[in-house]
């Protein structure tokens, strides 16, 4: 957004509104129409440039994306469906209901955690980048008053925290990194604990399960990579 | 006349210019941007067709072990149409959107699957929507 200060520092201050001073020289007038129009080239060719620039990512961001969220997926779908295998097995042995109540029970259960890490991949939002930011606030011409070197910390700061959860404990003693590193430390703990235990929960439970119907745990060997 | 002409170029050439700076910096941000963009759908597309898939690999496997281990009556019929579509889905790359016959073998293992669903006379809910599994835009 450098153009917008660019912009500011061409106007001088106080020849804002006298478009109708008639002892204006017309050279002034020329002038000003000229960085008018410069002002609105820069704008349009911005406009441009976000839409070429969206046109090209977007197609490459799906790709990207389609591949994280195949890959997270599928060990879901491999264990729902060696779920749903047992189960019709059960159904045409006639197994005892009981069994087939706890099939449908951790059917449910892997359903939740796909849905749950759905939810998780829908919300991939855009990690503020902190050049962004000041680049932001100086636009806006509000942080005279925070020290350059002040701001470099911080940028350091937010940087490790998202490289590096273990980094966090540094940065929460620093008081301008911690708001940054506390929210990606919940994060993480959150992460850690309402995703992965469950689906080793239900591998778990399946496992057990398995025995219960007298077929040998070998049945789950396509499921070693989880 | 030469000069007017120079004057004429210096004000395409500033006119070009500030264009092209505010271009540069609109691309960087459009760019990102659309990463962004892109990958949330990408995800939501990549994910479906991985829970499907994986859901079939799940279910084959299961199967063939099944069959294999615990069945007296060797059913060849069943077995070929088992070992056909785990070949199949082995081949699929199902993580590659530009896979560019990814719907027609999509189709094709969902074709088999169902054959093998009535072989073996069985009827697995997976609860699957197969809707909106497209590509791109």
């Amino acid at each position: 957004m450098s153009w917008v200060q660019a912009a500011a520092l061409v106007g001088c201050p106080g020849d804002e509104g006298d478009v109708f001073d008639e002892t204006a020289d017309e050279s002034l007038l020329v002038q000003r129409e000229w960085r008018n129009h410069m002002h609105r080239r820069v704008k349009e060719g911005y406009r441009d440039g976000v839409d070429a620039g969206k046109a090209v990512a977007l197609q490459q961001g799906f790709n990207q994306g389609y591949k994280e969220g195949a890959e997270v997926i599928i060990n879901y779908g491999q264990l729902r469906g060696t779920l749903s295998a047992l189960l019709s097995w059960c159904h045409l042995h006639d197994n005892g209901s009981a069994l087939i109540g706890k099939i449908n029970n951790l059917l449910d259960a892997v359903g939740q955690c796909e849905e749950y890490v759905l939810k998780h991949l829908k919300s991939i939002t855009p990690q503020p980048h902190v050049v962004d930011l000041l680049d932001s606030i100086q636009d806006m011409d509000l942080c005279h008053v925070v020290p350059v070197e002040k701001k470099i910390d911080e940028a350091k700061d937010e940087t490790l925290c998202e490289n590096n959860v273990e980094f966090n404990k540094n940065c929460s003693k620093i008081p301008s990194g911690m708001d940054c590193s506390y929210l990606e430390y919940c994060r993480t703990q959150q992460h850690a604990y309402s995703e992965s235990p469950s689906l080793t929960w239900i591998l778990e439970q399946t496992a057990s399960l398995v025995k219960q119907l007298g077929i040998s745990v070998d049945v789950l060997q396509h499921l070693k990579q989880l | 006349m030469a000069g007017s002409q120079d004057m004429f170029d210096a004000i395409v050439m500033a006119d070009e210019r500030f264009h092209g700076q505010g271009y540069q910096e609109g691309y960087e941000e459009g760019s990102s941007l659309g990463i962004i963009e892109g990958r949330q759908h990408g995800a939501l597309h990549g994910a479906k067709i991985g829970s499907e898939i994986g859901c079939y690999q799940g279910f084959a496997f299961a199967w063939k072990y099944l069959l294999l281990s615990y069945t007296t009556k060797k059913d060849s019929k069943k077995m070929k149409v088992l070992e056909s579509l785990i070949g199949m889905i082995q081949k699929f790359p199902y993580d590659d959107p530009t896979y560019d016959k990814l719907h027609e073998d999509l189709d094709k293992i969902r074709g088999k699957f169902k054959q093998l669903c009535s072989l073996l006379n069985v009827q697995p809910d997976f609860k699957i929507s197969t809707e909106g599994s497209g590509l791109s835009f």
